[in-house]
Formats: C-alpha cells, sequence, structure tokens
C-alpha cells in the first residue's frame, strides 16, 4: 500500500503539469485580457504592462518562466490585484476555505451517515420519508435560494448572527456558510448511505448474522457499515472538493474571502497567474483527496488491493 | 425405470416471471415512488402544453403591470415579473428548458461516467490509472474557464448548454462506479465468469454494470438537481440560455434578487422546482429499491 | 495679469475662505455618538491601493482617505483646499501653488514641492504602469508625451519652485484643473518609503500617505480598516475614528447587512430595488444625481447602421421617460444629449423630437426607416454585459423596437471583458455602454463621440465638431469656451453616433445617524473625514 500511495504521489508531478498546460492555454485563447478596460489603455502604456508582466514573449517562453518560478515556490504576480503576488492571495483565502469547506463535510458527514442508517433501518416506512424530506432540501432547494432564508432568519429577524463578512474566523460569521454548505452536502451523503446501506443490508452474509440473532447495532455497525460506506466515500472526494474549493454561491452571499470568489474573479478578470495558482492548488487539494479516498476503500474492503 | 418428470409438477409449477415485471410490482408497493412519478409526468405534461393554452408568450412585456402580485385580472395567475411578463408561462417555458437540459444533460453524463468508471475499475492497473488521472485533471480545471472557452469556441446552440454542462458533471459519477467496482470486481460470480472464459468487456457490461445499476441510479437523482442549478449559473454568467428565453435557475436567481419585494417571483418557479427535485429524489430512491435483485 | 484674471483669483479666494471650514462641519446642536467608527461596503475589492494606479471607484474611495493632493472635494462636491493653501494663475496655462506649511506625511515627515513631483512623475511614469494615465496626463504639459514614453520624466509640466512653491503648467487652458488637482492620482508621495520598500510599499505598516486616515489593516478581500492619522493637517475636525470598508461584491448581502446592522452605508443597491428601499427606509434612502451616462454605443460602420436616419429612427422611438420612471424606476434623468446636467463646462443639448409626442416620433422614425430600406422584421443585433439592471433596459429598449418598428432584436449577453473586446474591435451592431465623468468637464463627455478618440467606439467623426472643440479649449473664456463647446455637442449628436438614454444616479442606504453626506456630490468623491455619527 505504501508503494502505490508513493506511485500516487509522484503521478501527481505528470497531472499537475497536464493541468497548468490546458489552463493556461485555455486562458491565452479566451477572448480578452487582464489589461482590457473601459478606459483604453494607450498603446505605450499596455505595452509597458505587458513588459512588466512578460505577456510580450511568445507564449511558450511565458509558459516556460512561469514553470522555473513554480519550482520555486513562486506562484508569481497577481494581474489585477497589483499590490499582492498569488503566493500571498492564495495563503490568505485557503484557510477560510479550508475552516468552511472542512467542517462542513465533518457535519454533513456525521449527519448524513446516521440519518441514512436511520432511513434504511426503516425502509419505506414513514420514518424512511420524512428523514428524506429533510435530507432532500439541500439537494432540491438551490442554494442561492436557502442562503438568504437563513440569513433571513437569523440575522434580520432573530439577529442572533451577523449576516455576512468574516472576522478572522470569528466562531459568529462561521455558523451560518458552515450551515449552508452542510445542509448542501448532507443531501447527498445521507441518500448515498440509504442506498448502500439497504443494498448491503439484503447480502447473505447479513442475512448469516441475522440468523446467529446478533442484535441489530452489532449487525449495522460491525458487519454492514463498512462495504456500505465505500460509495459514500467515493462520494465523499468530489464533495470535499467542491466545498474547499468552488463554495463560491457560499463566499459571494456572506461575502467570505475564500477560494471559490478567488478563482471565479480571477477567470473573470483574466488574471493568468492568479488562475494558474489557483489551479495548481486545486489540482494537489484535488489529488489528495482522492488519494485518501483510494486508500480508504481499502480499509473497509479488505479484498481491494493495490 | 428413467426417471421422468411427472406432467401435474410442470402444470403446477409457476409460469417464468420476468425481472423487470418483479421491478415494477416492487416499485408500485414504494407509495412515494409512485407518487413522485406521477407529479412529474403532470409537471413535464403541464409545462409542454401549458404555454399553448396561455394567452401570454413568454417575452410580452407589459409596462402597466410591471411587478404585480398573482391576481384574476388578465390572468396573471402567477403575477408578473419586473418588466411585466406574465410568470405563469415563463414558468412552465422555464420547465421546459430546465427539464429538457435536466434529462439529456444528466443522460450524457450518466452514459459517460458509467462506462469511463467501470471499465477504469474493472481493468484496473495502468489503464486505470491513467483515465482516473484525467479525471483529476479535468476536477482541477476552473468550470468557468471551460464555460467562456465552450461558448466562444462553439457558439451558443441549446445543445452546447447541455454539452458543457455534461462536461462537468461526468467525473463525480465515473469516481462513484470507479469504487463500487472495485468492490464488485472481488466478487464470486465474477470470478466464476472469468472462469468461464467471458471476455472482459462482457463481464463489465453484463455483470458489473447491472450491480452498480442502484447506486448509478441514486447518483443519477442526484445529478439531476446539479445539472440544472449548474445551467442558472451558466445563464446567469451570460453562458446559457439567452433573454427572452428562460429556465427555472434564471427565475429563481433573479427572484432570489427581489425576495423581499416581490416574493411571488421566487415562489412559484422555486416551488415548481423543489417539487421536481424533491420527486426526482424518491424516484430514484424508489427506482433503486425496485432495481435490487435481493429485495424481495 | 488681466482684468479677468483678477477677478477670477479673487473668486477663488472668496471661495476657499468659506469653503476652507467646511472639513466635517458638524451643525450647531448635533450631539456625536460616543463611538466614532463606521463600517461600510466598498463593492468589490480594490485592485490596488497604490494611488497613481487605482482606477476602480472603489479603489479611490479608499485612496482619498489615505492620501489629499493639492485640492480636495468635499461631500457637497465642492473643491476646496487640500494641501495647497493656496494658488494664482500666473497665465492661462500657469498656475503656482503655494503648500502650506504644516503638511505632513503620516509618518512625521513634512511635504514639500519635491514630493509632489515625484508623485506625478511617478503617475505618469511608463514604468509605473498606471492604467489610468493617459486619462489625466492630456491635462498637464507633455504629460501625454511622458506617458506614452516619448519625453523623459523632467520635461513634464510641474516643477518645484521652492520647498512650498510648486508650478503646474498645462499644455492649454484647463478651466477645471482645480477639480482635476483633487484626484489622489496628483497626491504627493513618499520618496523615501517607497525606495524603501519598493512592491511591497502600499502594504499595511509600510504605506505612509498624506490624508486623513492610515490604513491599519487590509485583509484581502474581506476589510481595509483605516485609522485616524494624527499628523495630517487637518487632523482635529477629523471626526471619524476608524473607518473599515468591506469588500461585498454581492448587492443583495450588501443590504442585508445593512438591515441587520452589520454595516452603516451601503454602496449600490440591487437593481429594481430603489421604490421598495424608498418605502421601507425613508430616513436612509439617498440619491442623487452623478456625472455619467448610460447609454447604447452603434457601430457606425456597420452596413446596417451606416445610414443616418436608421441611427436615428431606432433613438427617436425610445421612451426614455417610461425607461426612467418605471423600468429603472431610481431617479435617473432622460438623456437626450452626450453633456449631462451639473458638467461644467457645457449645457445639455436635447433634440427637438424630445418634445413631441410618441405618436408622431414613431411615425417620424417609420418614415425615416422606410426612406432608408429597412423593413419591419430586420434582424438587429443587441449586445451587453451579464447585468440584471442591463437586462431590464435592454428588454425595454428591443421591446420598443419591436413593437413601434417591427425590428427583431437578438439579444446576446456575455461576460465584461469579451464585451469590451468586442466594442473596441467593432465587432457589434448595437452595444451596452456606460461612462462616468473622470474630473468635472463637457470634455470627459465628448470624448466619447470625437474623431480618432480611444473611448469612442462608435467609430464616427464629425470634423466640424472636432474644430469647434478644439477652439473651445483653446479659448480663455469661459462663457466662449462653452458655447463652442455646447455647439459642438449639439452638432455631432445630430449625426446619431449613439442612443443616449439616462443619466446616472446614486441610490445608496446609509443609516440616518451618518451624518456630513450631501446627495449633491455628483463625481462621487466622499472623503470620511467629512462623515461623522450622530448620537443614536
Amino acid at each position: 500500500m505504501w508503494k502505490y500511495t508513493l506511485r500516487r504521489i509522484l503521478a501527481t508531478l505528470p497531472t499537475l503539469l497536464t493541468v497548468i498546460t490546458v489552463c493556461y492555454l485555455m486562458l491565452h485563447m479566451t477572448p480578452g485580457g487582464p489589461f482590457d478596460s473601459e478606459r483604453k489603455v494607450s498603446a505605450a502604456v499596455l505595452a509597458n504592462l505587458q513588459a512588466k508582466y512578460h505577456l510580450d514573449l511568445p507564449l511558450w517562453q511565458q509558459y516556460l518562466f512561469y514553470l522555473n518560478n513554480l519550482l520555486h515556490g513562486d506562484l508569481g504576480a497577481s494581474f489585477r490585484y497589483a499590490d499582492w503576488s498569488v503566493n500571498d492571495l492564495v495563503a490568505k483565502a485557503l484557510p477560510v476555505s479550508l475552516l468552511i469547506g472542512g467542517l462542513s463535510m465533518l457535519i454533513a458527514v456525521i449527519a448524513g451517515v446516521l440519518l441514512g442508517i436511520w432511513a434504511a433501518l426503516r425502509q419505506n416506512s414513514w420514518v424512511d420519508h420524512t428523514l428524506m424530506v429533510f435530507c432532500n432540501i439541500g439537494g432540491s432547494v438551490p442554494s442561492f435560494v436557502i442562503g438568504p432564508l437563513l440569513v433571513t432568519v437569523f440575522a434580520l429577524w432573530l439577529h442572533w448572527l451577523p449576516s455576512g463578512g468574516w472576522n478572522e474566523g470569528e466562531w459568529r460569521f462561521v455558523v451560518l456558510p458552515v450551515t449552508l454548505l452542510a445542509v448542501i452536502n448532507l443531501s447527498t451523503v445521507g441518500r448515498v448511505m440509504r442506498g448502500s446501506l439497504i443494498e448491503v443490508l439484503s447480502s447473505t452474509f447479513i442475512l448469516a448474522a441475522r440468523a446467529k440473532g446478533l442484535p441489530v447495532s452489532t449487525i449495522v455497525l460491525r458487519h454492514a457499515l463498512r462495504p456500505a460506506l465505500i460509495p459514500v466515500v467515493s462520494v465523499l472526494g468530489p464533495l470535499a472538493i467542491s466545498s474547499i474549493t468552488a463554495a463560491v454561491v457560499t463566499e459571494t452571499w456572506f461575502s467570505l474571502p475564500g477560494l471559490g470568489k478567488l478563482i471565479v474573479n480571477g477567470a473573470s478578470n483574466r488574471d493568468y497567474t492568479l488562475v494558474l495558482g489557483l489551479v495548481v492548488l486545486v489540482t494537489f487539494v484535488a489529488v489528495l483527496l482522492n488519494l485518501l479516498v483510494d486508500l480508504a476503500y481499502a480499509l473497509l474492503d479488505p479484498k481491494i488491493r493495490y | 425405470m428413467p426417471y421422468s418428470i411427472p406432467k401435474s409438477a410442470i402444470e403446477i409449477a409457476p409460469p417464468p416471471r420476468s425481472p423487470w415485471l418483479d421491478a415494477r410490482q416492487r416499485f408500485m408497493r414504494n407509495r412515494a415512488a409512485v407518487i413522485s412519478l406521477a407529479i412529474m409526468v403532470m409537471i413535464a405534461l403541464v409545462c409542454l402544453v401549458g404555454p399553448w393554452l396561455s394567452p401570454h408568450a413568454y417575452d410580452d412585456t407589459d409596462w402597466n403591470q410591471m411587478g404585480i402580485g398573482p391576481t384574476w385580472d388578465h390572468w396573471h395567475l402567477f403575477g408578473t415579473d419586473e418588466l411585466g411578463r406574465d410568470l405563469l408561462v415563463r414558468t412552465l417555458i422555464g420547465g421546459r428548458i430546465s427539464l429538457t437540459v435536466g434529462v439529456l444533460a444528466t443522460l450524457v453524463s450518466v452514459l459517460l461516467g458509467v462506462a469511463w468508471g467501470s471499465v477504469a475499475g474493472f481493468v484496473g492497473g495502468k489503464i486505470d490509472a491513467f483515465m482516473m488521472r484525467i479525471v483529476d485533471i479535468l476536477y482541477a480545471i476552473p468550470y468557468l474557464l471551460i464555460a467562456i472557452m465552450m461558448v466562444t469556441i462553439l457558439g451558443r446552440d441549446f445543445y452546447l448548454v447541455v454539452l458543457t454542462i455534461s462536461a462537468f458533471s461526468w467525473m463525480d459519477m465515473a469516481r462513484v462506479v470507479r469504487g463500487q467496482t472495485l468492490s464488485i470486481k472481488s466478487k464470486e460470480y465474477i470470478e466464476a465468469a472469468r472462469a468461464i472464459g467471458v471476455p472482459t468487456y462482457r463481464i463489465i457490461f453484463s455483470h458489473v454494470v447491472p450491480n452498480l445499476l442502484g447506486i448509478v441510479v441514486i447518483y443519477t437523482s442526484i445529478t439531476v438537481p446539479g445539472v440544472i442549478l449548474t445551467e442558472s449559473v451558466l445563464s446567469f454568467l451570460g453562458l446559457g440560455v439567452q433573454e427572452p428565453m428562460t429556465s427555472w435557475g434564471v427565475l429563481i436567481h433573479d427572484g432570489a434578487n427581489v425576495m423581499e419585494s416581490s416574493p411571488w417571483m421566487i415562489w412559484f418557479p422555486g416551488a415548481a422546482l423543489t417539487l421536481t427535485l424533491y420527486c426526482a429524489n424518491f424516484l430514484g430512491d424508489g427506482m433503486r429499491d425496485a432495481l435490487d435483485p435481493k429485495t424481495r | 495679469m488681466t482684468v479677468s484674471m483678477n477677478r477670477f483669483v479673487w473668486a477663488f479666494f472668496c471661495i476657499f475662505a468659506t469653503a476652507w471650514s467646511l472639513a466635517a462641519q458638524v451643525p450647531n446642536g448635533v450631539e456625536l455618538a460616543a463611538k466614532q467608527e463606521l463600517v461600510r461596503s466598498n463593492g468589490s475589492e480594490p485592485e490596488t491601493l497604490d494611488p497613481a494606479s487605482a482606477e476602480s471607484v472603489g479603489a479611490n474611495q479608499i485612496t482619498r482617505d489615505l492620501f489629499e493632493g493639492l485640492t480636495a472635494t468635499t461631500t457637497s462636491g465642492q473643491t476646496v483646499p487640500g494641501v495647497a493653501v493656496s494658488w494664482k494663475q500666473t497665465n492661462p496655462t500657469a498656475w503656482v501653488f503655494t503648500l502650506r506649511k504644516d503638511a505632513k506625511f503620516s509618518n512625521g515627515d513634512p511635504i514639500t514641492a519635491e514630493d509632489f513631483v515625484y508623485g506625478w512623475r511617478r503617475y505618469l511614469d511608463p514604468k509605473t504602469a498606471s492604467p489610468y494615465a493617459t486619462t489625466l496626463a492630456p491635462f498637464i504639459l507633455n504629460g501625454m508625451d511622458v506617458a506614452e514614453g516619448k519625453k523623459p520624466l523632467s520635461e513634464l509640466g510641474v516643477k518645484a519652485l521652492a520647498k512650498d512653491q510648486l508650478e503646474v503648467k498645462t499644455p492649454f487652458p484647463v478651466a477645471f484643473l482645480l477639480d482635476l488637482l483633487s484626484n489622489t492620482q496628483f497626491a504627493p508621495i513618499n520618496k523615501a518609503v517607497v525606495d524603501k520598500f519598493g512592491k511591497d510599499w502600499t502594504k499595511p505598516g509600510n504605506m505612509v500617505g498624506n490624508g486623513a486616515y492610515v490604513m491599519k489593516e487590509w485583509r484581502v478581500n474581506s476589510a481595509v480598516v483605516l485609522e485616524k492619522n494624527p499628523h495630517y493637517w487637518d487632523a482635529k475636525s477629523v471626526v471619524l475614528n476608524k473607518v473599515s470598508y468591506l469588500s461585498i461584491e454581492d448587492a443583495t448581502a450588501d443590504v442585508k447587512m445593512f438591515q441587520s446592522g452589520d454595516t452603516d452605508y451601503v454602496q449600490g443597491l440591487p437593481p429594481g430595488s430603489y421604490e421598495q428601499f424608498k418605502k421601507s427606509h425613508p430616513t436612509d434612502i439617498k440619491n442623487g444625481p452623478m456625472l455619467g451616462l448610460r447609454f447604447y454605443a452603434l457601430n457606425n460602420k456597420d452596413p446596417l447602421f451606416k445610414d443616418v436616419r436608421v441611427r436615428k429612427a431606432l433613438s427617436m422611438v425610445i421612451d426614455r421617460d417610461t425607461l426612467a420612471s418605471k423600468v429603472t424606476a431610481d431617479g435617473q434623468i432622460p438623456a437626450y444629449g452626450v453633456i449631462v446636467r451639473g458638467v461644467n463646462g457645457a449645457e445639455v443639448t436635447a433634440y427637438d423630437w424630445a418634445a413631441w409626442p410618441m405618436e408622431k416620433r414613431v411615425e417620424e422614425a417609420k418614415k425615416l426607416l422606410a426612406a432608408a430600406g429597412v423593413k419591419p422584421g430586420t434582424k438587429i443585433n443587441f449586445t451587453y454585459n451579464t447585468d440584471q439592471y442591463h437586462k431590464k433596459m435592454a428588454i425595454f429598449a428591443a421591446s420598443e423596437w419591436k413593437t413601434k418598428l417591427g425590428l427583431e432584436t437578438e439579444m446576446e449577453n456575455m461576460e465584461f471583458k469579451v464585451l469590451l473586446k468586442k466594442r473596441h474591435d467593432g465587432e457589434f451592431q448595437i452595444a451596452r455602454h456606460g461612462w462616468i465623468a473622470d474630473y468635472n468637464d463637457a470634455t470627459t463627455f465628448l470624448t466619447l463621440v470625437q474623431c480618432d478618440s480611444d473611448a469612442n467606439d462608435n467609430k464616427n467623426c464629425n470634423r466640424k465638431a472636432e474644430d469647434l472643440i478644439n477652439q473651445g479649449n483653446q479659448a480663455l473664456d469661459p462663457a466662449k469656451r462653452k458655447a463652442l463647446l455646447t455647439s459642438a455637442a449639439k452638432l455631432v449628436m445630430e449625426d446619431y453616433p449613439m442612443i443616449p438614454l439616462l443619466q446616472y444616479t446614486l441610490p445608496r442606504l446609509i443609516k440616518s445617524y451618518v451624518g456630513g453626506y450631501f446627495e449633491s456630490n455628483p463625481m462621487d468623491r466622499f472623503r470620511s473625514k467629512d462623515l461623522y455619527l450622530i448620537k443614536h
């Protein structure tokens, strides 16, 4: 397994290179440049701006220049936010997204697994249906509706929590965004857990366990849960990735300085270095999380071997 | 004396039943799923036929009836939007777009995702690694960039919207399917099939995939809302349906901004979408339960 | 000096003598709140806080608190002395400013004329590559040449005559120079600080400015927090101790934070919500006209729009009154020309048909289209950038063209940068456009329709009007200049190069306990030093 892990980590490099190259080409092929603005910049100033950011070099040279900097850990200077380097921007946004995304995933997993198990054990009863209605709120109501509702109820009517902002992660500002993301993620986790557990519960080895007269809790926790968790774990990978790197609606609505907003703004502003820097980060996060998921498979199912 | 089966035994034996009949019976037992199916069919019919019956066209602006709530005059049963366009008709037209996009994009991403994931998971080794690296790569690329590029290069045909959305939705399915395949791969019946020399592609498509159906069905009904919401985000960014055409996602997004002053603008399309998605979820769960060969 | 010059100078002395005491003028009897800390939204994250490169409204809002130029603008829109305590115009194209003796940077360094020279040169230096350089450069002698690298920095028309005397030369008489110089692009910069920190000089802790406030914290994408500058020459009349500018991108989220009490000041309202807030927050709602024009650019080189009759017809049938009162409903004024109300240097011009009843206009427009050979059912293409507000206006315009002229409009929305590129490259038929004044003078709007202007996406050219504008710029008598520019504006608009629609306004929500805000600030230039919190 360690050999597998090592191989996967090494495989990150070609993945990273491919991603950077593809994004790089896409950014430069997209119409509009970082310095297009309402007030047309004069040719001389444009030439200077391009020289400052090496945009006047042929594409392949810029590319190599970028890779060289990357190897030294320098993600470059942001085009749009002239006072900050990409390293600065990414470093400031990452903890925010990790906190919000991570917390919401934790809550969603715990709640989703518990609710899913409960619903599966009471399949087709009114308990099952009620739990699923609750779980599915996040999957049926768009986030840009749940967000405003949460704010209206908790911030405007009850005045318990602020309606947005980020005071360096003070807990009051964290509650609502985490709730929003958790509710959204909960629906996926809950439903997958329920469906998967129902399937496992009808296997022969569970039948054997029942025949042996084992109590339900033992059957579920010791025997059924591990194989049932495999699809749940598969789903956790993409959910975690998107909660951390793509929670744009949550971040925009609650004005959080996170990664999702940064990527979207970077793409809109054609801030090449910022987008590429974020892509590098997202690739690392994606690769890491997918690796963890794959390793988790091996833990859950002894027959899966690498 | 040679053993012969008594005629009566053959007559007594019940006629062979198709597994689909079994599935249908199980499905019918799940009341929530049946109700959901009925509701969804009704919604689809109303969206299809409704606009033809309405006295308003979806792009008829009426500057004297701007932003009024639901009322019987002029048959503005759902009220009007801020440009005086009838919300009922727009909700129905939007339904057509959202449902079509939902179905098409989900179909594409399911087919692609299942094929990709099952092959990668089953074959394993270097091919698995390569295929999953491609998935990793696609995860890392910001979808906004892909969307802008695709629209700029390929134009804004409706089918392109569908294609763009499917391009971002198939990866999750692929990963989930691969995970499940890894687990199925080591089961006895697969071993048996291999032992008798069934070719790989047949094992995958006749033995692995049918056993994946449960999780695929669930994940499909998770993909549908995602697809519809992605379409609304794309339209909001100018990359999806163009004015005056609309979709539920666009209507809800516009409605969310004026929730306090004109709540009907979000209530009606929001209710339509939520109802449809809830039904899709229950339908998905019901189908999963029905198609599970082990639930008797 | 001629007699008119004397009068000129005296006029200014009088104005600034009274205006001088206007900084944070708290009316008598108003009780101030104990905690003088303002929290306000500022739209999206500022792209930079380097005053030379700050281009967006949000960035300039903050730099106006951190830096101060020779002159400044109060919240009521008046130009008052800043670092310069007095000035005189020695000839039509030269001014001498006397700096105040007690002006200091936030690190205690005294401000000298050399700091201004350094700041201005740095602003226009091609190496600084400020995207805003060529907008204000034409008004300083050799400014454009310096910005384009054709002349060395030393040739720029600014010179330190003495430690507290600064001479400014302009290439032609610039009547609005004082208003222009209140832009923080013309602020003094402390050379030692920039040399020491280089690119990082704008970071909190390093930055040294001369404004009423200093930067305490800069949390990227979250907030910029400013604190009172003890070294500011007018520190005693600065009431607010702390100002927090929050980066809030979504206007609806902005309003929610205002409603929940987390902010005191909303930068911009969500589209279509003005009427609603006027009813629900009558004491907090603020509005006032701004020097900005909403219009639709027409591609004058497009085969369909080459004919002036087609352009005229399209412009005639749009009911701007309904557009202003019902569709946008936020107090905007219909515009029938390129000059907006409140701008100095030219009169507002309107078309003669603006007063006709709509039926007459439609009839005339139909005749024009028929004469030009455009049949009903012709398709026209309209491009705009994705935004609720623009969408609403566009749908209105499209429906006007359809119901009144039978033209089918194909609407194409796209990302802002893509729209900009298409407009600049002439790949459009009709495109949404908007222009906010960079300084309070008619020429900022005239560039939209001048020949060979970078800001002219219509690609129209009227040589006669161009001549009038050049003559106007050379004129010494302000009244003569105004007349010339007004006739130039009227003349060029008779070509119907674009369709003017509405004049911008500034609808905002500001808590009633925030004092010092005036709705008559057409350039939207506010300084936190003029605001104060009333006891509530």
